[in-house]
């Protein structure tokens, strides 16, 4: 270990103040404490519930074999002999299909030859059943293991001679098999908790050892030219802790030294009549004040930063507790009671939860954004939580479609107002420098939230109800607040940025910009709707109404985020390569909606998969360069209102699509079915990825701006 | 003049002696909970007491609703059932069941003719034992009467019936013997010859010889040995008249020729040497009808809602000692949904 | 107690084993619950199945169910064959109990909610919770088509709890101590993976302490190059403010005694 150490210290292969190398370290600890004893614990299960199934396997093959046995001993009795028993196979063939675990039954005669058999050859029975031909058997029979099977023999009497036995064979492996149905539930659980674990042990470094250690590096690049103003302010129990407070006591000697020496140099100089001696005495003070930097105030400042990456853990769990329902939601509304009317059609009132949650969001965001530059992300963040959690119980214990959606329209408004508090929080912790670090931390916790919270959400639902699973939800965004809250402490909100309230009227003559127009109508807001209309409403309802559980279902929908988690790191740097951002918008909405579309080939599932894939790529690969794209086609607008004024607009204009979509995809719903819907909602999105492509020709040509300003 | 009588709970005999009008104990058992009047029912027979009128009066017995029937029977004479009319419009009953054709249509009327004077029209009623309601004009529709009645049909549909055939075995070539003489079997003829066609099996007719416009019995002995030598490997006996009468004659000739045979009524399997049948019995269809009546009465539903239609379930009858006889085996399936005739002995071939 | 970091992540980490182990613990009981369930409930329907059969072999036959003296027989052979079995009953479209395996039931009345399965137009097998019991069920229909009644079968809930209840405590268990064992590797593996860290805190401070000391050789603390280096040169650079420091406070007291 300390070889370790020491190589560690000799090739700078872990840096303190990074966090990577020490979190590589310590997932490899979480996988290895994770992953055994969860395979452990699996194997041990199965094999007890496998032997625990024994008897009742047992049970159930006698009271088949009984009534088999009455049956046989019945037509035997009316004096049809046993090896002339006709039509026994379709017989068989029937208690066969209404008892799956029943793998084949047969008669053999009182010499153990076989007469009737169905479900196995007889090959795999002759020899055991002639073996012990002979042998009398009482009425509980014999139960006997003969290859893979077990076999119970019951004789069959006629007037007290035993005439035949009937054999029921049944498949232990059968119902063990059914058991394995868990294992997917138990690897998504297993990726879960990685994934958790990730984002948890992240939080932990981050918070104790790089996020301090960042800040002493701070403190030290100073000291080493001499600037001693600033010391950590760090005050926590473990080793961190009791090296910065050696740290500080060490700069505190060098303060206190200095302190020390400047009253004595104060005291020799008022009180020394020798004015030489003053002379001399402040000239050490000069000397001493040239080399060396102390603060003004009498005692060096203590250096409190927050890093942005402190909110990521509170962030994802967030998102994570938003997600969980995302699988479920039109099912959720479809199970609920709905008065339905003369405008709100059942497949409206399905769609209608989904788009007031998205109309929550985009009024929340709207709003949000003056009021977190007024109050802080602090207070901001608090104001919101309440509507988050109301929403979210309330969702839980909704009595009706219409009320549900309610609840979700104040849920959207809190989700927002979360959000925007934690985007505002990362921008203010942040510097120009590491801003793209700190937005691209915000990006990988919403999408692994999204990732966890589809899966764990379907796997949830299925077990515990589609209620408590909000209540699930609720306590998880209970404790991101409960986190947050103590996180988000003072942020020092600077003076307010020249207060941009969106002055209405000129912002609007940002339409008079076709680019922006065109970009706005034909890209961002068919992107919404096919996400929303598409794979937050009809995917669920298409699978659901295929017969795939909800832990099916969210195993399919995690696709998305996951493909677009892959997609958009790549594409970014392809944009940034290649400078191909329109190209690549058009090319993602072209790709969206075909796959869709996959639905007009094919059956089943697959088209949804597919449509789901491309969905995943389309928008990995068109959402960064569509919003770094803006500052190059809106580049006059960007200088006069500013380019977050121009971002917001473009996010408060597609969330119109958000809110059109699952309306859209409700009526076409109602006039063509579920298939058609998808169809019909597919050909839209790919009819205006299709306008914008051929206009995107065109945005290369004309009065163009270029600018070398770059989107992080 | 009508006799009456007291009518007791017991199974009464075939002939029946017109009843005195006195309610019956045999509900006396019946609960507290319904002390209510008992529903007055008159019961017009065509000929004599039955199975049908016999499953009508148990299920009220069974079901515990109070009845008073009121039983007249025709005696097969068609001139006493204008008095019934009368008789039972005087006395104002609750519902009139009528049984068989004759006495349906005379006392009910047909749906195109309804005399208000001649026929009952006020007083709901349920009929048994008509075998083609619609042919007959009873009603226009068997999903609905349309008027004031409600009923059963008692006939398997042929394709029913061929259907319980192949299940036993699949047939190639299906024999028939019948009397010429009889319209009711000339129609099944068609109906099997069609059935055939989309089945996979051929018909063989054999109809009797007739001499001076009667069918000859002794003819029919050689007509099954005709059937055989043509190949027919299963004889269907239609539901007909002649051959009911004469049917130990024709399921003794089958047994000789060691062919199986399927009968379209209960009585060649239940009581001669017949194979195995499948059947409504008119026991069944007794209780059937009873159901309809207490639908009316108990559960005030309007007769006209009520659809005619047969009993649910089949009855599989398998005369188990001539299967023995014939070592041709019935199916597990079909035997475990059977009723089997077995008295253990062995019948003579 | 104080939280040191291999303990904070230890922490962390076994809060999320547990958890993690509990909710599959739970999912995976779950799960067999419901397959053990579901094979019991189909042996029972099969029981119910057959004595339906029975019954309504005799309703064809023209019988009223009241009548049929010998089904009493065969729930009685039914019930006394398993143990497990709490009763079996049959009632007609009232509820009245015409027959039952506890004679001295005969006559009662079943609960209303048993004869909703009765009146759907299905005539599907139909399962009720009662109190203590598990009821599988199934419809009488005559050959009329018309429901008679139905018969049901009661076994107890909690059949899998009480068959399998110690083979599940055994396995709770076997996991409990699985988690024990792997908790105590989380805390042994976290202090040997923050060991490097606690190392080069420590090395960091010694270097701070002799340079506030002030005895070491420079030479030895300069060899620190945390923070790409830096440390070193800041050790050095307080050591020599201190130096520096400490130089000019002689000088001042040598100027100020000079007077």
């Amino acid at each position: 270990m300390k070889s370790n150490a020491l190589t560690g210290l000799r090739e700078g292969a872990m840096r303190l103040d990074s966090s990577r190398s020490l979190l590589i370290r310590l997932l490899m600890l979480a996988v290895l404490v994770l992953v055994p004893p969860m395979v452990i614990g699996s194997y041990r299960a199965l094999d007890n519930f496998k032997r625990g199934l024994g008897p009742e396997m047992d049970l159930k093959a006698a009271a088949i074999a009984r009534d088999l046995v009455a049956q046989l001993e019945r037509a035997v009795g009316f004096g049809i002999p046993v090896d002339k028993l006709v039509g026994v196979d379709e017989f068989f063939a029937q208690v066969l299909s209404a008892n799956p675990e029943i793998r084949y039954l047969g008669i053999t005669d009182a010499k153990g030859d076989i007469l009737f058999l169905r479900g196995a050859l007889s090959e795999q029975l002759n020899d055991a059943y002639r073996g012990r031909s002979g042998r009398a058997l009482d009425d509980s029979g014999l139960k006997a293991n003969i290859a893979d099977f077990v076999d119970l023999a019951l004789p069959v009497h006629v007037r007290d001679v035993p005439v035949a036995q009937v054999h029921v064979g049944f498949d232990q492996d059968y119902v063990a098999a059914q058991l394995f149905g868990i294992f997917y539930d138990i690897a998504v659980v297993l990726v879960v908790s990685l994934i958790i674990a990730f984002e948890v042990l992240l939080f932990v470094v981050v918070f104790n050892v790089s996020g301090p250690m960042k800040l002493v590096a701070e403190v030290v690049a100073h000291a080493r030219r001499g600037d001693f103003t600033r010391v950590p302010g760090i005050t926590s129990a473990d080793e961190v802790g009791h090296f910065v407070r050696i740290f500080n006591s060490a700069m505190r000697q060098v303060d206190g030294a200095y302190r020390g020496l400047m009253a004595y140099i104060d005291e020799v100089r008022s009180g020394h009549f020798d004015r030489e001696v003053a002379g001399q005495v402040s000239e050490i003070a000069d000397r001493v004040r040239f080399l060396f930097r102390f603060h003004p105030s009498g005692a060096p400042l203590v250096l409190r930063e927050k890093l942005s990456s402190d909110v990521r853990l509170p962030l994802f769990l967030f998102i994570f507790a938003e997600e969980l329902s995302r699988a479920f939601m039109p099912l959720y509304a479809q199970a609920l009671p709905s008065p339905a009317g003369w405008l709100l059609t059942p497949e409206l009132l399905i769609a209608l939860p989904i788009a007031v949650f998205m109309a929550g969001i985009a009024v929340g965001s709207l709003w949000a954004g003056a009021v977190t530059e007024r109050l802080g992300s602090r207070k901001v963040f608090q104001f919101g939580l309440a509507p988050a959690v109301l929403g979210c119980v309330m969702s839980g214990l909704a009595h009706g479609v219409i009320e549900l959606s309610l609840w979700r329209g104040i849920a959207g408004l809190g989700y927002a107002l979360v959000t925007v508090a934690c985007q505002s929080y990362i921008s203010k912790t942040t510097v120009d420098s590491n801003r793209a670090t700190g937005l691209g931390s915000y990006v990988g916790a919403v999408l692994t939230a999204a990732i966890c919270g589809t899966v764990a959400g379907g796997v949830l639902a299925e077990r515990i109800g589609f209620g408590p699973t909000f209540f699930v939800s609720t306590a998880l965004i209970l404790v991101s607040g409960w986190l947050l809250s103590h996180l988000l402490a003072v942020v020092d909100h600077g003076a307010p940025v020249a207060a941009p309230v969106p002055s209405g009227r000129p912002l609007l003559r940002i339409f008079a910009n076709w680019r922006f127009t065109v970009l706005v109508l034909f890209a961002a807001i068919p992107a919404k709707m096919a996400l929303t209309g598409y794979f937050f409403f009809l995917v669920p309802l298409t699978l659901w109404n295929s017969d795939h559980s909800l832990a099916e279902l969210a195993r399919i929908m995690v696709l998305y985020p996951l493909v677009m988690l892959a997609v958009s790191s790549q594409s970014t740097r392809l944009a940034d390569q290649m400078g191909w951002r329109i190209g690549q918008v058009a090319l993602g909405g072209l790709i969206g909606g075909a796959g869709i579309l996959s639905m007009l080939a094919f059956d089943g599932t697959l088209p949804l998969v597919i449509g789901i894939v491309c969905l995943g790529v389309s928008h990995g690969m068109s959402a960064s360069p569509q919003l770094a794209a803006i500052p190059d086609i809106c580049w006059i607008e960007c200088n006069r209102h500013g380019r977050t004024q121009v971002l917001a607009l473009l996010r408060t204009l597609e969330r119109v699509g958000s809110v059109i979509g699952p309306l859209l995809a409700a009526a076409f719903l109602l006039h063509w079915g579920v298939k058609g819907a998808v169809i019909g909602l597919g050909a839209v999105v790919l009819a205006m990825a299709a306008i914008f492509a051929m206009v995107a020709g065109a945005y290369g040509s004309g009065p163009h701006l270029e600018t070398e300003e770059d989107v992080p | 003049m009508i006799m009456r009588r007291l009518l007791l709970g017991a199974v009464l005999s075939a002939v029946l002696v017109p009843a005195a009008l006195v309610p019956a104990p045999a509900w006396a058992e019946s609960p507290a909970r319904s002390p209510a009047k008992p529903y007055r029912i008159y019961m017009a027979l065509w000929r004599g007491w039955e199975d049908a009128a016999q499953g009508f009066k148990d299920y009220f017995t069974n079901q515990n609703i109070p009845v008073e029937l009121i039983i007249r029977d025709a005696g097969q004479d068609r001139a006493k059932l204008p008095e019934f009319v009368a008789e039972a419009k005087q006395l104002g009953v609750d519902l009139v069941f009528t049984w068989g054709t004759t006495v349906t249509v005379d006392m009910l009327g047909t749906y195109d003719k309804v005399d208000p004077a001649k026929h009952i029209t006020d007083i709901p009623a349920v009929f048994a034992i008509v075998s083609q309601p619609v042919g007959a004009k009873v009603v226009p529709d068997l999903a609905s009467s349309g008027r004031n009645i409600a009923g059963t049909s008692y006939l398997v549909p042929m394709d029913t019936q061929v259907n319980l055939l192949q299940s036993y075995r699949p047939v190639r070539k299906l024999g028939m013997v019948y009397n010429p003489l009889e319209k009711n079997s000339l129609v099944a003829a068609d109906e099997l010859r069609e059935l055939g066609r989309k089945n996979g099996y051929e018909l063989a007719v054999a109809p009797v010889d007739v001499v001076d416009g009667k069918p000859v019995v002794e003819s029919i002995a050689r007509k099954v040995r005709d059937l055989k030598q043509d190949g027919v490997d299963f004889l269907y006996i239609p539901p007909d008249t002649f051959l009911n009468v004469n049917r130990d004659v024709l399921t003794g000739a089958a047994l000789a020729e060691k062919m199986p045979s399927f009968a379209a009524a209960e009585n060649p399997v239940l009581s001669s040497k017949a194979m195995f049948g499948g059947v409504y019995r008119y026991y069944t269809v007794g209780q059937l009808t009873a159901y309809k009546a207490e639908q009316i009465l108990v559960h005030k539903k309007a007769p006209a809602d009520l659809p005619i239609d047969p009993p649910r379930r089949l009855s599989i009858i398998i005369n188990m000692p001539v299967v023995r006889a014939l070592e041709f085996y019935p199916p597990m399936g079909l035997l475990s949904l059977a009723e089997v005739v077995d008295n253990g002995a062995e019948v003579r071939q | 107690m104080s939280w040191s970091l291999a303990r904070k992540v230890s922490a962390a980490l076994i809060a999320i084993l547990v958890c993690t182990m509990m909710v599959t613990a739970l999912f995976g009981f779950f799960k067999f619950q419901d397959v053990m369930s579901e094979l019991v409930r189909s042996r029972y329907s099969f029981v119910a199945f057959t004595i339906k059969q029975k019954v309504e072999d005799s309703l064809n036959l023209g019988f009223a169910l009241r009548q049929l003296r010998q089904v009493q027989e065969t729930i009685e052979l039914e019930k006394a064959r398993d143990e497990q079995v709490q009763g079996i009953e049959i009632f007609d479209a009232k509820g009245e109990i015409l027959f039952n395996s506890d004679r001295g039931r005969i006559g009662a009345s079943v609960p209303e909610n048993w004869l909703l399965p009765l009146s759907a137009a299905s005539l599907q097998p139909f399962a009720v919770l009662d109190e203590d019991s598990n009821v599988v069920g199934l419809p009488l229909v005559n050959n009329l088509g018309k429901v008679e009644g139905a018969v049901v079968l009661l076994y107890p809930t909690g059949y899998v709890e009480r068959e399998l209840g110690p083979m599940l405590w055994r396995l709770a268990g076997e996991i409990a101590g699985l988690v024990g064992v792997f908790s105590l590797l989380t805390v042994m593996v976290a202090s040997v993976a923050l060991g490097a860290v606690r190392q080069r805190l420590h090395v960091m401070e010694h270097a701070l302490l002799l340079a506030s000391g002030g005895e070491a050789p420079l030479a030895d603390t300069a060899a620190v190059d945390e923070f790409d280096g830096h440390f070193g040169e800041f050790v050095a650079k307080t050591r020599e403010a201190v130096e520096h420091i400490k130089a000019s406070t002689d000088e001042v007291e040598r100027l100020d005694r000079l007077a």
